[in-house]
């Protein structure tokens, strides 16, 4: 479909990142009052599906948020921990994009060049140069030219609808055809209820329906847990037993609290000439992180991180008016203004997205819905989140400065969109990484503190979010937690 | 499209719906004259199945007259069904190959990139360097 002419309305239904919405196969819903609601691609590959392919690492201070700004929790590990293997799933994904940006540690160049900026990259450098900020030409999971498995982009900008060029990276192209070769069975359809325990608490495998409702049980002698921080909580309190009444993993009572989303929010720039901003791809063309460390000055601890993306076609365009202009009545969007947004906006717009670190809140936390079950009779997932004060402020600070990068940029107007309801896909912080068993739930192996063979290693693990789009981050971690059980493993605890 | 799919009768009123969201404009078609209720109506419910069933009840509650009124009274009081109405007309509209010609779209269509040449913000990156204080030490 994303090389039809009908590729926009694939956001429509089938290809809504919110589940509630597309309602896949493979989907479960989600219920609860939410100030942003999580969104999430369920099949093979997961998140890695439906994205954006942004990769940018975290801060160095973002593993130091306690120490250094004196809130949330500090990381057990930091990211010199993380150093070799971002740069190993970097290669593994095909990474284009240029080294040596100031604001982070020094890593690998990475493996393919940087996609060209652009007209609307141009523009918005511009402007960020006039004013003295910091940006940098966006790193992507999208080959800039054949590599690996991937193809070279083509531009079409229907990177979260899916990639007809198989330019973008995702696991069915970057991972799945070697580990299938190296002998791996990969059984789709399945969907997972339980993971069970044996008498000594260990762990035994995953019981798990197939696609016509048979039960299954694949016995195993360690589990790693990989279904996002809705997920991969929601399995775990599923697991709940006489030895775990609250939940696997949970004596610490954490497993689903503390989700974090980065709220988000954007500015979208229009400017006078053409700039073809439909064309692709749909990763970030620059970033910014001018304002993502903590600063004495603001009424507000830790920082945002800025992307410039196109704004797609022109029902994106004129959706993106008619939401900047919500409140302004059916007369200014409708009617005869309606094709203000193609005269206006469409062609001759870029988006700078603000993504906000969001610290973690126990009460922001995914449970067991009590009455709604998904297709298969399992409790959907129930989520409650607010996005706190400080986040509020630092979104409200940003777009401010956002309004002030795009008139630098010359723009003739600005479209500014207030919390989006729905989130962009990040979620993290259920399953909290530390080194004390009472207060969070991996080890810094991110080994479950309560079953010594069950380990996670999605964005649940986050202790604090940052504001970079996790991807990157999620891979690396998960690349050196199994590093160290494949090293390790004369010592790993099995079932009997 | 799945099912028998829109009555003669409830393309008509599709039609009047439709103009009142997306009129005439200037060198701009309205939505009836390029043929939203026709094939292009069935072009976006291949696309988006799900939305046909709330869709066709819409139209057989719009009534006969005073469409404009009904229209603005989904617009403030009814958001999801608004919401279906307006992301069908949009939807359908900027499916015509007129609409996308006057507007000046190709469509999402491949246009391979270049990365043999060097960049020419390098000199604006330079900039960045010496200015930027590095980042945030944390040992």
């Amino acid at each position: 479909m994303s090389a039809q002419p009908e590729a926009e309305l694939a956001w429509v239904e089938r290809w809504n990142p919110d589940p509630n919405v597309r309602q896949g196969l493979a989907d479960y819903p989600l219920t609860g009052d939410a100030d942003v609601r999580p969104v999430m691609y369920n099949g093979v590959g997961g998140g890695l599906v439906q994205w954006a392919a942004m990769w940018q690492t975290l801060l160095a201070s973002d593993f130091r948020v306690r120490t250094l700004d004196g809130i949330a929790d500090d990381w057990p590990i930091g990211w010199d921990d993380l150093a070799d293997c971002y740069a190993q799933v970097a290669r593994d994904m095909s990474v284009s994009g240029l080294g040596g940006d100031p604001a982070l540690p020094e890593m690998d160049p990475y493996p393919n060049p940087p996609i060209p900026i652009g007209k609307i990259g141009q523009v918005a450098a511009e402007g960020m140069d006039r004013l003295g900020w910091h940006w940098w030409p966006g790193a992507n999971a999208i080959a800039s030219r054949r590599h690996g498995n991937l193809q070279a982009c083509q531009r079409r900008g229907t990177c979260m609808i899916g990639c007809p060029e198989n330019a973008k990276a995702t696991p069915s192209l970057t991972h799945w055809p070697s580990v299938q070769a190296a002998g791996a069975r990969l059984v789709t359809g399945a969907r997972v209820t339980e993971i069970p325990v044996d008498e000594r608490g260990r762990v035994r495998g995953a019981a798990y329906l197939d696609r016509d409702g048979v039960e299954h049980f694949q016995p195993a002698q360690v589990v790693m847990l990989a279904a996002n921080a809705v997920g991969t909580a929601r399995l775990l309190l599923l697991s709940a037993s006489p030895r775990f009444p609250d939940g696997l993993a949970n004596s610490s009572g954490l497993v689903g609290r503390r989700l974090m989303q980065h709220p988000y929010r954007t500015v979208t720039v229009v400017c006078e000439d053409p700039l073809d901003s439909w064309q692709g791809p749909w990763g970030q063309v620059i970033y910014s992180l001018e304002f993502a460390e903590t600063h004495p000055d603001r009424d507000f601890v830790r920082g945002a991180k800025w992307m410039v993306m196109p704004h797609g076609g022109p029902m994106f365009a004129a959706a993106e008016y008619q939401e900047a202009h919500r409140h302004d009545g059916f007369e200014a969007v409708w009617g005869a203004n309606f094709h203000r947004a193609a005269d206006e906006v469409f062609g001759r717009a870029f988006t700078w997205g603000i993504q906000a670190e969001d610290l973690p809140e126990d009460d922001n936390r995914v449970t067991l819905d009590p009455t709604m079950c998904d297709s298969s009779g399992l409790p959907a997932a129930h989520v409650e989140y607010r996005v706190s004060e400080n986040t509020r402020r630092m979104l409200d600070f940003n777009v401010a400065r956002a309004v002030e990068a795009a008139e630098a940029s010359g723009a003739v107007s600005t479209l500014v969109r207030d919390v989006w309801p729905t989130g962009i896909g990040h979620v993290l912080g259920t399953t909290r990484m530390g080194n004390d068993p009472q207060t969070s739930v991996v080890d810094r192996w991110c080994r479950a503190h309560d079953v010594p063979n069950l380990y996670v290693i999605d964005g649940g693990v986050f202790v604090t979010g940052g504001s970079a789009n996790p991807t990157a981050t999620i891979m690396a971690n998960a690349l050196r937690v199994t590093d160290h059980l494949i090293e390790a493993r004369a010592s790993q605890e099995i079932p009997a | 499209m799945s099912g028998s799919g829109p009555t003669p009768a409830q393309r008509l009123t599709l039609d009047r719906l439709a103009d009142v969201l997306v009129p005439e404009g200037r060198n701009m078609p309205a939505a009836s004259t390029v043929g939203v209720s026709e094939g292009l109506l069935d072009r976006f419910l291949d696309a988006a199945p799900a939305l046909a069933e709330p869709l066709l009840s819409l139209l057989d509650e719009a009534p006969a007259e005073g469409l404009d009124a009904f229209v603005r009274h989904l617009a403030s009081q009814r958001p999801g069904d608004f919401g279906v109405l307006s992301t069908t007309v949009v939807g359908a509209y900027y499916l015509s190959a007129e609409v996308r010609r006057l507007i000046g779209y190709p469509g999402q269509q491949p246009n391979p990139l270049s990365v043999a040449s060097e960049p020419d913000y390098l000199d604006m990156l330079e900039r960045v360097h010496e200015r930027h204080p590095g980042y945030r030490e944390c040992s």
